[in-house]
């Protein structure tokens, strides 16, 4: 490789390098300051170790409305958008406190398989969304 | 030394690696993108990546010398495959992170027992015949499943977030590279720095993909995939160019 190539690798390495740096030293004051503000949520039990996990809550709070109403098939689409801000933050939740994480994963899993089974039980779908809202009250 | 056939890798250049550390991350980002956001599932993803990846490694062990695109397209579903062979056995079969970061370890020492014995080498750099491109590829399969169980147990085990993790893999790298350039065995040091830069690629990728709640740079899983995807582009082009395979820059001008 000519000497040229490698200084211009080198240079992108090296910025990158920075950043992240730079980053890492300035995530733990962000975090602190975004835990330490009260959360405007009624229920926003849902900050423990993990961090505000409102969001996601949210989700499982409507998913739940569509269940208790017998629109399944509503309830099955919204819940797809808690497996996928769910699976997005994993490498930013689960450091936090893996043995928590896994029971709210555990607790979406039987949750999304409840709801996509080919013929979806209205008991199982309502006993599922409430174990998963009550994994994020005491998570 | 005689040879069957021309060397089938490249040469360990610092390209080599930023290349190699980038397609892991797309590696598990893609994956990730086709099971879940696409709404393919796992079953599909799984079986759909394992069939490519058998049909990337037929058609590299077939071909006659090293071509670039060829090799890094392997490298890159090797990535997917190793991980989700981690993502199966962990996820699925609960199987705990100690138990499989050891049987990665124990196979990977197998492999490189039987490779050493049946060839009196575990050079990376002269992959000349069948057989040892059939144990350059067993390795680093199992390179990246241990990389991914390793990095996952850190995880678990530690609580070793994405931003500490780039500084300590990055770290354990440089000191592997010292180690090197001190003396140390140029193949053993290959071997580490290879598994190793398994967890870092995943934790640079997590960088740049998670949000700023969560520390990270908030550039998303597609926009982070497609700036390394470009650049792993350029680089292998510039080796398919250096390697002859493609005529630009040859008319007109002799630059060598």
């Amino acid at each position: 490789m000519k000497m040229k190539d490698k200084k211009r690798i080198a240079a992108v390495l090296m910025s990158l390098f920075i950043a992240l740096v730079a980053n890492g030293w300035s995530a733990p004051m962000t975090e602190g300051s975004s835990t330490s503000t009260p959360v405007a949520s009624s229920q926003a039990k849902a900050s423990s170790k993990l961090g505000d996990l409102s969001a996601f809550r949210t989700i499982a709070k409507d998913v739940d409305a569509l269940v208790e109403k017998g629109n399944l098939p509503e309830a099955k689409k919204r819940i797809k958008d808690l497996e996928t801000s769910w699976d997005e933050a994993e490498a930013g939740l689960k450091p936090r406190d893996a043995k928590s994480w896994h029971i709210l994963d555990k607790a979406i899993d039987r949750a999304l398989s409840a709801l996509r089974a080919k013929t979806p039980d209205q008991g199982e779908c309502k006993s599922a969304i409430a174990a998963l809202l009550k994994a994020f009250d005491v998570q | 030394m005689s040879s069957n056939t021309l060397n089938k890798v490249p040469e360990i250049t610092l390209s080599f690696w930023v290349i190699k550390i980038l397609t892991t991350t797309v590696g598990e980002t893609g994956a990730d993108y086709l099971a879940v956001n696409a709404g393919l599932g796992q079953v599909v993803t799984r079986t759909g990546m394992a069939l490519f990846l058998a049909v990337a490694l037929f058609l590299q062990i077939r071909a006659r010398r090293y071509t670039p695109c060829l090799y890094w397209l392997s490298v890159v579903l090797v990535s997917v495959v190793g991980t989700q062979i981690t993502d199966l056995l962990t996820d699925d079969m609960n199987i705990s992170l100690y138990l499989s970061t050891l049987v990665f370890a124990v196979v990977l020492g197998i492999i490189f027992i039987v490779w050493s014995r049946s060839e009196h080498t575990l050079s990376m750099q002269n992959i000349d015949s069948r057989n040892r491109e059939l144990f350059y590829w067993a390795a680093i399969l199992c390179t990246f499943a241990l990389g991914t169980a390793a990095g996952d147990l850190a995880t678990e085990a530690l609580g070793l977030g994405f931003a500490w993790g780039s500084i300590v893999f990055g770290s354990l790298i440089g000191v592997t590279y010292l180690t090197w350039k001190l003396g140390a065995n140029a193949v053993l040091t290959f071997w580490i720095a290879y598994i190793l830069s398994r967890p870092l690629g995943a934790s640079l990728g997590d960088t740049l993909t998670q949000s700023r709640n969560y520390g990270g740079l908030g550039f998303g899983a597609m926009w982070t995939s497609a700036i390394f995807l470009a650049v792993i582009l350029l680089l292998v082009t510039q080796a398919q160019i250096k390697n002859g395979y493609l005529n630009v820059g040859r008319g007109g001008k002799l630059k060598n």
